[in-house]
């Protein structure tokens, strides 16, 4: 399987409606800071050799002075000189939420698998989480939010209810448009007051 | 490929062929063959064995099946696996509609090749096969049985509206062996082996169509064909309840997963999934599927999630409200003022009118009755529990019989609780024969009723 360019993702995912956090890759320091014009951003390595950024301290937070992004591209590009071939990509800050994760998988026998849960670092350890087969109904997606035992942190009381059901049947229909995805993870979307962020993305053919 | 819908001629014959049949009494052809004289069967019955001559338990034995001469519906095969594709050979020259294959000794043990062989041949005649390696079936009704299991070791389940279909044949005539201490009766149970020309779709589909299956249980290990399980789960879970108890949850998940929906997504898991989406109730053990069957097969599906439990016993009732509230779904109900007038007026001074509905420990048939009357008539209430201790003064065969009457009559579901020894199981024995499903454990009533209010969900949905 192969992971498919990280901008690439992101523009197949705009052709479905489905915006992801302001992203550009950079080539050396003075990009960066081109990109930040003063605000914050976050800096990571992407390589097909580390899937785990944040444990092996490949991201870093919330850079704005040229100083901070400098040292913090010197010190990425450093590290990653043992994961190449490997690019490093900008991105403005999220706002504060809370985290989920949206999936889909391709299964061999039943096709299309989309998930829905508590997303970020802890996907796995806490596991709360929903699984439909597409093609998915209106009742299938409700009933996916009513599943999960932390729907009420994830939609924030209900208020983002539509806003995620509407993410999920967007996602649904990406896969099943794109046979040859074999997994995608929007891994954390960040749900905020205002609604929501796609922090990272990572689509494999 | 064969006719699949010829599964009614293996459950309904008019005539049976029952190949390897023997006089030896430890030998699997002898025992269906004793079954199916056992149980009543009144078609046609055939035993062949290459090797027998004269009669095997009274009937005239044929060395083929080619040579009876007449039409057979269905031909049990219990002969050592490497005859079997001969043997499908001769079933096809003499015409016969439908096989089921008892003997193992394929698939399961690595003989994939003989499988194969034996699959082509039952195509190329067009025989509707099932197994091999499988138990085949058994219908009440129809006094069909081709197990090969003593009958003396088996409960015989009576005639009822509960179709089980399992992969496995010894899980599976362990549950039908307590199906045959439940209240509730047995419309057909399937086990159909290594599923290597009729599978689980079409067993699904043919016990969704059945007019005598109200309720499909099913033990599953594996689905072969994925997309046609999910359209034909589809379809059976919006047409009768279905029951699934899926083998396999610690199986390793997917392997070397890149994502974390991978990771999570397992086999298991999706299969899960495709059964939620079906409206399938899921249980999680073989206790669970048999209280899940007993409720689904007497129960009509409640209009709302409130519960009215009527005790008399004050602690077993906080039990049951603690086990109802934590359900997820169900509710404990209020009664309305006119059914705590009618309440107030019918019950001694000593009875708090709340719900639980404690009657106390002296509550005969009377009390009972009168409670009940009050919670029919009430809008709020949508399910019933009653719980009855036997070890209780008041409690006796006059109140179990009070609760039957009523059970006769009400629209609402209703279901009791009664935990006990000898003197409490001849009562349960009564009330669930009458069709009042019995529970030994509040979590066990509670669970059920949620199922089945998940299933008034699942049926009110707009689809």
């Amino acid at each position: 399987m192969q992971l498919l360019d990280y901008i690439k993702a992101k523009k197949l995912l705009e052709e479905y409606g489905i915006h992801s956090i302001d992203s550009s890759y950079v080539s050396d320091a003075r990009q960066a800071i081109g990109f930040s014009r003063g605000r914050p951003i976050v800096m990571k390595v992407l390589s097909e050799k580390e899937l785990h950024k944040s444990k092996a301290g490949l991201v870093r937070l919330n850079l704005t002075t040229p100083k901070d992004i400098t040292d913090a591209y010197n010190d990425l590009h450093k590290k990653a000189e043992r994961i190449k071939p490997y690019k490093i990509i900008v991105q403005a800050m999220s706002e504060p939420g809370n985290e989920i994760i949206i999936g889909g998988r391709t299964d061999p026998q039943f096709g299309k698998v989309i998930l829905i849960g508590l997303g970020g670092i802890y996907v796995e350890v806490f596991r709360d989480f929903a699984l439909r087969v597409a093609p998915l109904s209106k009742y299938d997606i409700e009933d996916m939010l009513a599943q999960l035992k932390s729907r009420k942190i994830i939609t924030h009381d209900g208020i983002h209810t539509r806003l995620i059901e509407d993410l999920i049947r967007k996602v649904a229909k990406l896969m099943q448009d794109n046979d040859s995805i074999n997994e995608l993870d929007l891994n954390p979307v960040i749900i905020t007051d205002k609604g929501y962020q796609i922090v990272d993305i990572r689509i494999l053919k | 490929m064969a006719n699949f819908r010829n599964i009614k001629s293996m459950l309904k014959p008019r005539s049976v062929a029952v190949i390897g049949a023997s006089r030896d009494p430890d030998k699997v052809g002898h025992v269906i063959l004793q079954n199916y004289i056992n149980s009543g069967y009144d078609g046609k019955l055939y035993p062949v064995n290459k090797n027998a001559e004269g009669k095997i338990l009274g009937l005239k034995t044929y060395a083929s099946v080619i040579d009876i001469g007449s039409q057979i519906d269905l031909a049990v095969i219990a002969v050592p696996a490497q005859f079997v594709p001969s043997v499908m050979e001769e079933c096809g020259k003499a015409k016969v509609k439908t096989a089921i294959v008892v003997s193992g000794g394929f698939a399961e043990v690595g003989n994939k090749d003989l499988q194969d062989q034996l699959v082509a041949m039952a195509d190329k005649y067009g025989i509707t096969m099932m197994g091999p390696n499988c138990l085949g079936v058994m219908d009440p009704r129809s006094r069909v049985d081709t197990l090969f299991l003593p009958t003396y070791k088996l409960s015989k389940a009576q005639i009822g509206g509960v179709s089980f279909m399992a992969q496995s044949g010894a899980v599976g005539s362990t549950i039908l062996d307590l199906i045959g201490g439940e209240g509730f009766g047995l419309s057909k149970f399937i086990s159909y082996g290594n599923a290597a020309q009729l599978d689980e779709v079409d067993i699904l589909n043919y016990l969704m169509e059945d007019n005598e299956t109200k309720v499909i249980i099913m033990y599953l290990e594996g689905i072969k064909r994925g997309r046609e399980f999910i359209e034909v789960a589809r379809k059976a879970g919006a047409k009768k309840p279905v029951i699934v108890l899926k083998a396999g949850k610690t199986a390793a998940g997917t392997k070397a997963a890149h994502s974390h929906t991978a990771a999570l997504a397992g086999d298991f898991e999706v299969q899960e999934a495709i059964f939620r989406q079906a409206g399938f109730i899921i249980a999680q053990d073989i206790s669970e599927l048999l209280y899940y069957a007993k409720i689904f097969a007497s129960e009509p599906v409640p209009n709302g999630p409130r519960v009215a439990i009527v005790t008399n016993g004050g602690g077993a009732g906080v039990l049951t409200t603690d086990a109802v509230a934590s359900s997820g779904v169900l509710k404990i109900a209020d009664f309305t003022d006119q059914t705590k007038k009618m309440l107030a007026r019918s019950m001694p001074p000593l009875v708090n009118i709340t719900n639980p509905l404690d009657l106390a420990g002296d509550a005969g048939a009377k009390r009972y009755n009168d409670a009940l009357d009050a919670l029919e008539g009430d809008s709020n209430v949508d399910m019933i529990i009653v719980i009855m201790l036997f070890q209780t003064p008041g409690a006796d065969s006059a109140s179990a019989a009070k609760l039957i009457d009523y059970k006769s009559r009400t629209l609402k579901p209703m279901i009791a609780i009664s935990i006990g020894s000898e003197y409490t199981e001849m009562h349960n024995r009564m009330m669930e024969s009458a069709g009042l499903p019995v529970y030994d454990s509040p979590t066990a009533a509670a669970h059920s009723l949620a199922a089945l209010y998940r299933y008034a969900l699942f049926r009110s949905r707009k689809h």
